[in-house]
């Protein structure tokens, strides 16, 4: 009984003070700026979409979207690609002097390194070839980045996966790139789900690059496109929070629905 | 047996067409990656012996910069700091991930709630979550001061003062990533063998002695390679403080990665900013192959 009552407790204690912060973004977002600042109320009084209106009609946040959207789908989609095809040659393939091996080393070594080492050159990259403000540029960058963990994560799923069942299909008359194609993959499916999932999470919410490299809502994403609004002597709290709501809800949206594979891919790698 | 394998895998190989194939996968990621973060890390190395004006180079001042920096009392200032808030940020981190993670290992009901709502946190753009936070610490329009005003008191001064603010940072941190602990050390404890336990109760240990000598050794490889993670990333953490305090007030929560980014981007100095995130990333270099050498003495004894 007092075990019990301990652990609804605890439970509610956790669940407080994970969902006491996000109510109050909700709230506020919410609220008109007079009653955030004047009234300092609990909850919305006089409740209003006006704030969300607001971000589409004078604050281009549509923009922010669609590039968000565009930027993480070609990164992602480029680097899953083109990491599935290096992680299964690492995977399976022994090549003269472990080149394969050396490769995974450099590649793993190149994602231990923080991003922010390579900020100045990147940007000073981008301006030299005219991508700054530009979807390319954005693209170019993140999908180098996700090309990195994309290779290392898959890497250990097709380690996973029988060589024999490609001997096999071999025999019957695949080509070695088709055994890849029509067995190997489809049976690493859910550890390409997992990197897939990871990768949209790590792009969609990048700022320190987008603040770098772009500068009007040509190109900005929306972590970028929200940090505008927060101004350094006013503060528009109302647009703020409704910002915060917009930015968020995709991602979080998306995360609760790929719940599973989302928590095998965040806890792998650790555990092994 | 290694011998049989070995040759089992050059046979799979092939002839002709398909003994170009490994070549042919690897390519396109190695040039991506060799053009987008290869160059890149080159030519930072390169900028990072060069004095810049106006964004070009205009001399080669050799390591001049590297050695500047250990007399730059606001990059000591701003080292300090980061370390600081790594240290306590992670050891927080571990204490609750661990603890949460424990009392979640036997199920009940209300668990998959808990757990769907701790994936929240994490997965929340890094600049919603500082949003998130400026809308608890603002003093005037702050969940803080409303519930201070609510039960009569004042506002509540957190972004202002140098301490509040240091420690306002700590519990976003915290908040945000005690979950990742908890799912890493969740999914340890779940992998741990049953036998030692069992042998265990049935001699009558408590509870205290379980812990001591048993879960916690055996999770020790799985603790320190979520606390190696967890540190590598607290040390590069931008976006909050960029949204949160801009570094401020004064200095007291400047992190390496802000004073970097502001001598590049603000003060224009290219090659110094160039020198500092080369800097950065040799520490964080040399703490990742260290943590990895210990994991293995770990694992070895």
């Amino acid at each position: 009984m007092r075990t019990r009552l301990a652990r609804i407790l605890t439970t509610s204690f956790v669940l407080a003070v994970v969902l006491l912060p996000i109510y109050w973004l909700v709230s506020t977002s919410l609220k008109s700026n007079r009653e955030i600042t004047q009234e300092g109320t609990l909850y919305p009084h006089v409740p209003t979409l006006d704030n969300y209106v607001r971000l589409f009609t004078e604050k281009q946040f549509g923009s922010y979207l669609t590039n968000s959207l565009v930027v993480t789908f070609f990164s992602v989609a480029i680097a899953l690609v083109v990491g599935a095809m290096g992680a299964y040659a690492i995977a399976r393939f022994r090549l003269p002097f472990a080149m394969e091996r050396k490769v995974g080393l450099f590649l793993l070594t190149l994602r231990i390194i923080p991003p922010v080492v390579i900020l100045i050159p990147v940007y000073l990259l981008m301006l030299s070839l005219g991508l700054l403000d530009s979807w390319l540029g954005l693209i170019a960058t993140y999908t180098a980045f996700n090309v990195t963990f994309c290779v290392w994560m898959m890497e250990s799923f097709f380690r996973e996966i029988p060589v024999e069942l490609e001997e096999a299909a071999m025999v019957d008359g695949d080509s070695r790139f088709g055994a890849f194609r029509r067995i190997t993959l489809p049976l690493a499916a859910p550890g390409l789900a997992a990197t897939a999932i990871f990768a949209v999470l790590v792009t969609f919410n990048e700022f320190l690059f987008a603040l770098a490299l772009t500068a009007t809502p040509r190109a900005m994403t929306m972590p970028r496109g929200t940090a505008t609004l927060i101004g350094r002597i006013d503060t528009d709290w109302a647009s703020m929070a409704a910002a915060g709501v917009i930015g968020a809800l995709p991602i979080v949206l998306f995360a609760l629905l790929v719940q599973r594979h989302l928590v095998r891919g965040l806890t792998m790698g650790a555990v092994k | 047996m290694q011998i049989g394998t070995q040759a089992r895998k050059y046979r799979l190989q092939g002839a002709g067409l398909d003994l170009a194939l490994p070549y042919l996968m690897l390519a396109p990621g190695l040039m991506i990656v060799l053009g987008v973060l290869v160059y890149p890390l080159w030519d930072g190395l390169r900028a990072s012996t060069r004095a810049y004006r106006y964004g070009s180079p205009i001399s080669d001042v050799g390591l001049q910069n590297y050695v500047h920096l250990w007399s730059d009392a606001q990059f000591l200032n701003a080292l300090w700091v980061t370390v600081k808030f790594v240290a306590l940020s992670v050891s927080l981190e571990a204490v609750l991930g661990f603890a949460l993670a424990l009392f979640c290992l036997r199920e009940f009901r209300g668990i998959r709630l808990l757990r769907t709502v701790l994936i929240i946190p994490m997965v929340i753009t890094p600049v919603v979550v500082a949003i998130v936070f400026r809308l608890i610490y603002a003093s005037d329009a702050g969940m803080l001061t409303a519930l201070s005003e609510a039960m009569g008191g004042g506002a509540v001064q957190i972004l202002g003062n140098r301490l509040n603010a240091f420690i306002g940072l700590v519990v976003l941190d915290v908040w945000e990533w005690t979950p990742l602990m908890f799912l890493i050390l969740l999914a340890g404890l779940q992998s741990l063998p049953h036998e030692p336990f069992e042998a265990a109760r049935v001699d009558g240990a408590g509870a205290w002695r379980v812990f001591a000598d048993l879960t916690f050794p055996m999770m020790r490889p799985v603790l320190a390679v979520a606390i190696v993670l967890r540190t590598i990333d607290a040390f590069g953490t931008f976006d909050q403080v960029f949204v949160l305090t801009r570094g401020g007030p004064g200095e007291a929560t400047r992190l390496v990665s802000i004073y970097g980014y502001d001598t590049a981007f603000k003060f224009q100095q290219t090659g110094y900013a160039a020198a500092l995130f080369v800097t950065i990333g040799l520490v964080v270099l040399a703490l990742a192959f260290s943590a990895i050498r210990l994991l293995r003495r770990i694992d070895a004894s």
